[in-house]
């Protein structure tokens, strides 16, 4: 009984952010630029599929079906997709229909992020899983791969996170600019030269190219290979890279940098890949997806309608 | 949808207002609006408004009227003062206040792509309304404001009179205690007008309305207190009969039939007469004013003589007509006049 009616009143708390994110993924399914993109989506893996399907093996194969993800056109799409729910026409919409309703603005742009983050997930993995599946349960005239279940979903997460980490991006500048165009551009000459900036702060290994050419890799990589790694070495090792690329990235801001003693192998040197950190990719697109969240959610608390 | 019963309703004026027996529905203390250091949107606004009371907040476009209820929805941040509905701090997390307000705004935007019926639900959903109490209330409301027909039409395709309607049974669907209805008969077609008007009158028996509007004919109908904003603020509040007081009332215009001259020749002849005073104001009608201390039905017996010697005919005879409208204008223009004063 004391259950139910908690349960109830969860229902109750939680009706509007339901109702919001039911309706936004209905409005954003019905929109031509998500059928759209579907459909181009599908294409191009299909055809990326069928064109290597007799040349490349499975985790080059599988590593090139999810690049576009990573790069231009589908990061401009996604990046769409997140600035509209606050900014443009859609903001008087919002005001006159919802906002003017007992909904708190949090609970408002939670579900709107979320049904994007969602939405996004969901073309993606619809159109890669089952081709993936495809691609590693075929006969193929190709040599044997050792692609792995942990591979798959670990490239598979990375991928979805990096497209989160844009669509929050996105949800961030369309929260600040009210013009969707001007913050869609925007976004593009933030993400076009963003190997660039990374590399000004050490941080290159999270660039999109650099996560591409890491995948075939990472889809070798089973779990136990992980687990059974000297753990306490590659923790210090992860932890003392990570630590060197924020003390760089501070350092940019706060003073000259130190001269580059250079001891250390440049990453990815030598296209072995092996000191790829999951962890570290997570933390890298994690805590700014985070952090452009809040910050979307603080300005747009300020923010008049 | 009754939340309150009649006997609670409390018509009062401004002085009536400051007792503290009189339940407030909103209350503002030297709001303020400014947009980017550039516009002054509302100005030092000081507001009661008694609660079961139907406001009418006039004031011509630009005077902050929207801006004001945006305000109090939490749409939009003071930059300076505070609001308060029912007691409670307007702000934009405060759902507690949204949940106290049926909001309608000035050709209300609506998610085009929805019909009728989910979009009310969505609105249902939105208030936390459960599914045996939102179900019904969407189809009475729509049923309510003659939108039955429509239910299979997508909002998109609506025309401005059906948007209306479906704004005000958006306003309605949490069943709030508080209307604010932004310029709810604009843009409206003459039945589409009476139905708004009636429906104003009916939910003001229950609730506390406040309409914003520039439109004077509209508050002489459905308003027992009025505000009148001007430049971003408030110039008067109180009833409308108060603010009728306010003008003179010794004016007469006679509607005459016969040759213009002669309707010169009146006008001259009675501007003559003791303590009164005239003036040809169209082509054929002459307004006379009569003075403090002069009996108007004597002075108006000595003008209907001029009118009968000069050889017009009488048509009508208006006394104070639209005294709202003069009374807004007047209260407009001495607040133009006031200059630094104000």
């Amino acid at each position: 009984m004391g259950s139910s009616a908690k349960t109830s009143h969860l229902g109750m708390k939680m009706m509007p952010y339901l109702a919001i994110l039911e309706h936004d993924l209905r409005a954003l399914w019905a929109s031509r630029l998500v059928r759209l993109w579907l459909t181009a989506t599908a294409v191009l893996t299909l055809f990326l599929a069928a064109s290597n399907w007799t040349q490349f093996q499975d985790a080059t194969l599988i590593a090139s079906l999810l690049f576009p993800y990573l790069v231009f056109p589908w990061f401009f799409v996604v990046v769409v997709l997140g600035v509209s729910p606050v900014s443009g026409s859609r903001a008087e919409v919002l005001a006159d229909g919802i906002l003017s309703r007992p909904v708190s603005r949090t609970e408002y742009l939670l579900a709107a992020w979320s049904a994007r983050v969602l939405l996004v997930l969901s073309v993606y993995l619809v159109v890669t899983v089952p081709t993936i599946a495809l691609v590693v349960l075929a006969k193929r005239p190709v040599p044997d791969d050792a692609v792995t279940i942990f591979g798959i979903v670990s490239a598979l997460a990375v991928v979805g996170l990096v497209l989160t980490f844009l669509v929050s991006l996105g949800f961030l500048m369309g929260t600040l600019l009210r013009k969707p165009l001007l913050a869609a551009v925007v976004l593009v000459f933030i993400w076009y030269p963003i190997g660039l900036i990374l590399n000004v702060f050490s941080l290159e290994e999270l660039s999109p190219i650099s996560l591409s050419r890491a995948m075939s890799t990472q889809l070798r990589q089973s779990l136990r290979e992980a687990d059974t790694a000297p753990k306490s070495s590659v923790d210090a090792e992860q932890a003392d890279a990570f630590a060197r690329q924020v003390d760089h990235f501070l350092s940019v801001f706060s003073s000259p940098q130190p001269q580059p003693t250079a001891t250390r192998p440049e990453f990815f040197e030598g296209g072995g890949f092996n000191d790829f950190s999951l962890l570290r990719v997570i933390l890298g697109y994690g805590l700014p997806t985070l952090m452009a969240v809040a910050l979307a959610t603080l300005f747009f608390h300020l923010r008049d309608l | 949808m009754s939340t309150m019963p009649d006997a609670d309703r409390i018509p009062a004026g401004p002085s009536a207002a400051q007792e503290p027996a009189v339940e407030l529905a909103i209350r503002t203390e030297h709001l303020t609006k400014i947009y980017g250091q550039r516009l002054i949107a509302v100005n030092d606004m000081s507001l009661e408004v008694p609660r079961g009371s139907v406001f009418g907040l006039l004031g011509p476009n630009g005077a902050g009227k929207t801006t004001t209820l945006r305000l109090l929805l939490g749409l939009q941040r003071p930059t300076a003062g505070r609001a308060e509905v029912f007691g409670k701090r307007c702000g934009p997390n405060a759902i507690a206040v949204r949940s106290q307000i049926g909001y309608l705004a000035t050709n209300p935007k609506m998610p085009g792509n929805l019909r009728p019926i989910e979009y009310l639900d969505l609105l249902g959903k939105l208030a936390r309304l459960p599914q045996e109490v939102r179900k019904p209330r969407v189809s009475s409301l729509l049923r309510a404001v003659g939108l039955l027909g429509a239910t299979d039409q997508r909002i998109q395709t609506f025309s401005t009179g059906m948007c209306t309607r479906l704004g005000i049974a958006a306003s309605l669907m949490g069943d709030p205690p508080l209307l604010l209805w932004d310029e709810p008969t604009a843009g409206l077609d003459p039945s589409a007008r009476r139905f708004t008007l009636d429906l104003i009158r009916e939910l003001g028996k229950t609730k506390t309305i406040v309409v914003a509007t520039h439109i004077l004919s509209d508050i002489d109908q459905i308003c027992d207190h009025l505000g009148v904003m001007h430049e971003g603020r408030m110039i008067f509040t109180g009833s409308v009969q108060e603010i009728q007081r306010r003008i003179r009332r010794d004016d007469v215009t006679l509607e005459l039939e016969g040759d213009p001259e002669n309707i010169s020749r009146l006008a001259r002849e009675v501007a003559d007469l003791e303590g009164i005073s005239a003036r040809h104001s169209a082509t054929r009608a002459v307004v006379v004013r009569i003075d403090d201390g002069r009996s108007r039905s004597r002075a108006l017996a000595e003008v209907l003589q001029h009118v009968d010697a000069c050889d017009l005919s009488l048509q009508a005879i208006h006394s104070g007509y639209n005294a709202t409208e003069n009374a807004y204008l007047q209260l407009l223009q001495e607040d133009e006049a006031h200059g630094f004063q104000r």
